[in-house]
């Protein structure tokens, strides 16, 4: 072993011990510590609190009562509840495939503008509905879509075509749902992609011009590849958040009409603070959980084969 | 304090609490603010509670009001209320339920028949059987001014819960102005379900108007029609109990014979034949175009529709003359009359009233301001502007219609003492699991024309409700 060699070992500890390391280590420490905290107190304990609450059955009021697994029990043999679960995964399906088709058209469209003043406007006219309340949104929409006295059959009436059951026919409700969340939530998708599409390096796509591809063939088997990563992260974020589609279908349809819109979110809630019953409905939040990680699991299984990293 | 028991066994709340047994994915945030909270309840020893169903513009305006007369009583107490904003009675109540589990429940609470048995059978309001009888001889006018029926829904399982000092109950609303242009004359008090539907038909040939609309919820919905037909969601009955009351506030009065020590909500109805038929007659009314889809809720976009003409009937109570005023409809531009006599012209009612919650260390001083509450003059301060029926019979005058109409204003209370056979609306313990039921197999049914379907779902639902309750 060189002298040199030696010595390493011997300065690293050196710095390790040294009192402005120590400081520094105190320094990072407190700094992520409020992160910790945070996540701790309002993530991670809700979480495994929950999971036990779910072994309980409880009324807010009463004592709680141990039942061990009956709350899962009852959960998969509920039908309305695991209804729920399934028009979650209806709409959630359909919000995500159009957040990305629609989200990754307009950036390809606003990213071909030469002009960067229009590249801007198109991007903040895009993202601003993000930036609005959801509850507020939903209230509003509500009256846009309202069977009687809504604009959008007003206009419609103009044309001569009768009112449509927006949001009063279970199909009806739930597209209007869908679309709704996506006109609100394309916003993310679309800044993702237009920065991601703009990270492409140009080298490659001149040198896909000059082997005769069009743009057609460039987008399909140049950009899209490069850009997959970004495609599977907004993927996976957008099928988190339809997972847990509630203001909505609460606000504007209560879940109804029937149980078309009644999304599992709606489903905990009206167990846990309409029915007083906060085990099952801890139980119902915990499967809702199992089932996002299993969907996200399966996501990045995919992507392995699909997304491209370079 | 005990560690987990065995399945089945019990483990006292906190405990499971302070384990950490807290919230979640929103529900945990609740078992969260109950392990951090008083456990003792009730308000400081130097403030006075109450919850309120409505704006906290208007809660702290009547905070202000009331003041004056809560220091008479205690000069050192501070009265506080707590507005709880919400769609619907539900709505309220899960949040009342929030703020106990918090740790911070009230001192009083207004509430009304929707949630009156659910704070009964829960404990979380003491009976006020025993301040009742030591002060029967200063509440004598107080009970020979409310009406027995209004009494009777405030009663559960023998004993008295609330002092009622308000009600609703499920008038038809019509517009004079619709009325006129369509030519369709006035209904009288006694008028029919044929009658209601041809001046439905009249009125729906107007473009851009809807004959009648309605809301989905429990109070005056199909519900109404349902009572109207003899049907209920739940089988009908009656607690034992209550002579303690009838015998001394109620001797003697006609009215209060057959009272007895609550309505006992027995088993689900909801697919027998009468709740059928009423419910297939809404959506026959949908198919004909003289009503549209409802929403889901409090009415409020109803009455904007209404004070606009843009609807031409529908269900209402005493809280519609304040609120279609409000809106900016003139007196004489609108009239109530009584419900359609379809099987019989029952109409059925809500009422609303204070209850004295169990954790209130202030219990004595929070009857008193009860008493205080159901005053005559108390009435206007609490809500002013007719924006609900008087409980007492001597404050539903022409003076007080007389600026806002309607002009048949007696009809608000000639419901309860023209047809005694009125009754509260079905809110059985488990009142925000049938309220949700019957909110989304309402919407199942309009939507889908299916009245059998839909609510053989409720009555699953329902039994289900009850069963767990």
């Amino acid at each position: 072993m060189s002298a040199v060699a030696a010595d390493v070992p011997k300065a690293v500890a050196q710095r390790r011990s040294h009192p402005t390391a120590h400081g520094e280590a105190r320094f990072g420490f407190a700094m992520i510590a409020l992160s910790v905290l945070f996540v701790a107190v309002f993530t991670a304990i809700p979480i495994i609190a929950s999971l036990g609450l779910s072994f309980f059955s409880w009324d807010v009021i009463s004592t709680p009562q141990y039942v061990g697994l009956k709350n899962y029990q009852q959960l998969f043999n509920d039908g309305p509840v695991l209804k729920s679960f399934g028009v979650t995964l209806g709409m959630a399906l359909a919000i995500v495939v159009l957040q990305l088709t629609v989200g990754l058209a307009l950036a390809v469209l606003v990213n071909q503008r030469k002009l960067v003043w229009v590249r801007t406007l198109f991007r903040t006219a895009f993202y601003l509905p993000l930036l609005a309340s959801t509850a507020a949104v939903s209230i509003f929409m509500g009256y846009l879509f309202d069977y009687k006295f809504g604009v959008v059959n007003y206009y419609l009436g103009l044309l001569g075509i009768p009112n449509v059951p927006w949001l009063t026919s279970g199909f009806g409700a739930a597209a209007t749902i869908v679309l709704i969340a996506v006109w609100q939530q394309l916003g993310f998708t679309f800044v993702l992609f237009v920065a991601s599409l703009m990270s492409v390096p140009t080298d490659v796509l001149e040198a896909a011009q000059i082997d005769g591809a069009g743009p057609l063939r460039t987008l399909f088997r140049v950009k899209i590849p490069l850009i997959s990563p970004t495609i599977l992260f907004a993927a996976v974020v957008a099928l988190i958040n339809a997972m847990q589609l509630f203001d909505q279908p609460y606000i504007m349809t209560k879940g109804g009409p029937g149980s078309a819109t009644t999304t599992v979110t709606i489903t905990m809630y009206q167990k846990g603070f309409q029915n007083l019953q906060f085990g099952y409905g801890s139980a119902i939040a915990i499967v809702l959980l199992a089932a996002i990680l299993i969907i996200t699991g399966l996501q990045f299984l995919a992507a392995r084969k699909l997304v491209f990293y370079q | 304090m005990t560690g987990i028991h065995s399945p089945g066994g019990s483990i006292a709340r906190r405990t499971v609490l302070k384990a950490g047994a807290a919230g979640g994915l929103g529900l945990a945030g609740l078992a969260d603010l109950a392990a951090c909270g008083n456990s003792s309840g009730g308000s400081s020893s130097k403030s006075l509670k109450m919850l309120y169903f409505g704006e906290q513009a208007a809660a702290t305006q009547l905070q202000n009001r009331l003041q004056p007369q809560i220091s008479k009583l205690d000069a050192n107490i501070k009265f506080e209320i707590t507005a709880i904003n919400g769609t619907d009675w539900n709505d309220f109540l899960a949040k009342v339920l929030t703020q106990v589990a918090a740790g911070t429940p009230p001192d009083i609470i207004s509430v009304a028949t929707e949630g009156l048995q659910l704070m009964a059978s829960k404990e979380l309001a003491v009976p006020l059987d025993d301040y009742v009888t030591k002060d029967l001889a200063a509440l004598k006018e107080y009970f020979a001014d409310i009406h027995p029926a209004l009494i009777e829904s405030m009663m559960y399982q023998g004993h008295l819960w609330e002092l009622p000092d308000s009600f609703n109950a499920g008038n038809m609303f019509y517009s004079t102005e619709l009325f006129q242009r369509a030519g369709v004359v006035p209904p009288s008090e006694g008028w029919t379900l044929d009658d209601f539907e041809s001046a439905a038909t009249k009125i729906a040939k107007f473009k851009g108007i809807n004959a009648f609309g309605w809301v989905v919820r429990l109070w005056g919905s199909w519900t109404s029609f349902m009572y109207a037909n003899n049907a209920n969601l739940l089988e009908e009955g009656k607690y034992d109990g209550g002579d303690w009351l009838w015998n001394k506030a109620y001797a003697g009065d006609a009215a209060a014979a057959g009272r007895k020590g609550g309505w006992k909500w027995g088993a689900p109805t909801a697919n027998s034949e009468g709740t059928v038929e009423a419910l297939n007659y809404m959506i026959e009314l949908t198919k004909k175009g003289l009503s549209p889809s409802p929403d889901v809720g409090g009415g409020g976009t109803l009455q904007g529709l209404f004070a606009s003409n843009r609807i031409g009937m529908s269900i209402g109570g005493g809280f519609w003359a304040g609120g279609l005023t409000n809106a900016g409809m003139k007196n004489g531009s609108f009239d109530v009359t009584m419900f359609p006599k379809w099987k019989s012209q029952r109409h059925l009612f809500g009422a609303g009233g204070y209850a004295i919650f169990k954790s209130s260390k202030k219990k004595d001083l929070a009857w008193e301001v009860l008493k205080l509450l159901v005053k005559p003059e108390t009435f206007d301060l609490v809500f002013p502007g007719n924006v609900t029926t008087p409980g007492r019979k001597s404050l539903v005058t022409a003076e007080r219609y007389a600026k806002t109409g309607p002009k048949h204003w007696s009809v608000f209370y000639e419901t309860l003492t023209k047809h005694p056979d009125t009754a509260p609306i079905p809110a059985p313990p488990y009142y925000n699991a049938l309220a949700t039921a019957l909110n989304q197999r309402t919407t199942q049914a309009i939507s889908s024309g299916n009245a059998k379907a839909a609510l053989d779902g409720l009555q699953a639902d329902l039994e289900k409700a009850a069963g767990a309750s």
